[in-house]
């Protein structure tokens, strides 16, 4: 798990520290409507990568695991750190550049193209026998 | 298939200070468009089980934030009290294709009354209300939620071992869902069962869209 990327990994116990003690007592806008979705995607940025080095802790280990894209709730199960306190320092590293944040547009995601792509993914999904149900 | 390449991937929102990160600052790669459905249910449903009988990655867990309405007998105000309550929330995903990427959420909390799923549910295609028919009164706060808040979803008897106790009219009746709204019986363990069940909700999810 040294640099973060995809492979099971088990779900320990929850860290020692306090979450918000990670983000100085801020907190994401969790209940208003505007907090950032679970499934939005951040993938670091060739400036945040250079500058891996400089960054400590939780912001070394978020900007290090996405090198790959991936969802804030996948990043937080991972680096076991509390989902809100992954929104706050997301937040962070995108306005220092360090972090790309990709929020989904509601209007987009429930596009009839991309259910239709969806549909027709899912549909080769094979089962455990290996049949697809486009197949039967 | 989306028709043609796109070095800018459709439907995200430009968040204020992209222009930020231009340059040398541009993100190392394209992340996919993330879609998201939602497998809720009673505790001990099978909801775990499905997600994972479908997801390419071992379901992880994460802890989310959802807003507990407390029913307080001795509030004058008619104002429900809310709390904001943490609890533990697992997912799996799976990849459509190199742009498209399927989340799938498992909703805490159902056994309690009274959670808000806003936080997880925000923007879902659609959901699955996991069912066994032994207790199918576990099931109504996620089937009312659902209803509420207007999202396509299907009712998926757990068929736990190859038999369900009760008649899908019955188990339909029972649950006073209306005549839009699929029953199916499905096997949570088995990928190609929950795909169809998926199947299903994203049909009605189109069909809803097309109209």
């Amino acid at each position: 798990m040294a640099d973060g990327i995809a492979g099971p990994d088990p779900v320990g116990p929850a860290p020692a520290v306090r979450p918000f003690l990670v983000t100085a007592g801020r907190v994401a806008d969790a209940g208003g409507g505007r907090a950032l979705p679970l499934e939005t995607q951040v993938v670091a940025t060739a400036a945040g990568l250079d500058a891996l080095g400089r960054l400590s802790f939780e912001r070394h280990d978020i900007v290090a695991a996405c090198r790959l894209p991936q969802s804030l709730a996948e990043l937080a199960a991972r680096l076991r750190l509390h989902l809100n306190v992954v929104r706050v320092l997301a937040e962070d590293l995108r306005e220092a550049g360090q972090l790309a944040v990709h929020v989904p547009d509601a209007e987009a995601t429930h596009d009839v193209s991309v259910l239709r792509r969806l549909i027709d993914g899912l549909r080769a999904v094979p089962d455990s026998r290996g049949v697809s149900s486009d197949t039967d | 298939m989306a028709s043609g390449p796109s070095p800018t991937p459709e439907g995200y929102r430009v968040t204020p200070t992209e222009p930020l990160v231009r340059g040398g600052a541009a993100p190392t790669v394209r992340p996919p468009l993330p879609v998201k459905m939602v497998i809720a249910g009673g505790f001990g449903v099978g909801k775990t089980t499905a997600v994972g009988a479908i997801s390419e990655i071992e379901p992880l867990t994460t802890e989310a934030a959802v807003t507990e309405v407390a029913a307080g007998v001795d509030d004058l105000t008619h104002t429900p009290r809310k709390t904001t309550t943490t609890v533990a929330m697992d997912f799996g995903c799976l990849t459509v294709d190199p742009t498209l990427k399927l989340y799938l959420f498992g909703t805490p909390g159902q056994e309690r009354f009274g959670f808000m799923w806003d936080d997880i549910v925000e923007g879902a295609l659609g959901a699955l209300v996991v069912v066994d028919t032994r207790r199918l009164g576990d099931c109504y706060p996620a089937v009312d939620y659902f209803e509420h808040r207007g999202i396509p979803f299907a009712v998926a008897v757990n068929a736990f071992d190859g038999t369900v106790e009760h008649t899908l009219e019955e188990v339909r009746w029972a649950l006073d869902v209306s005549a839009g709204v699929p029953v199916v019986v499905f096997d949570a363990r088995e990928r190609g069962s929950v795909r169809d069940a998926l199947l299903v909700v994203l049909e009605l999810a189109l069909a809803r869209t097309e109209r």
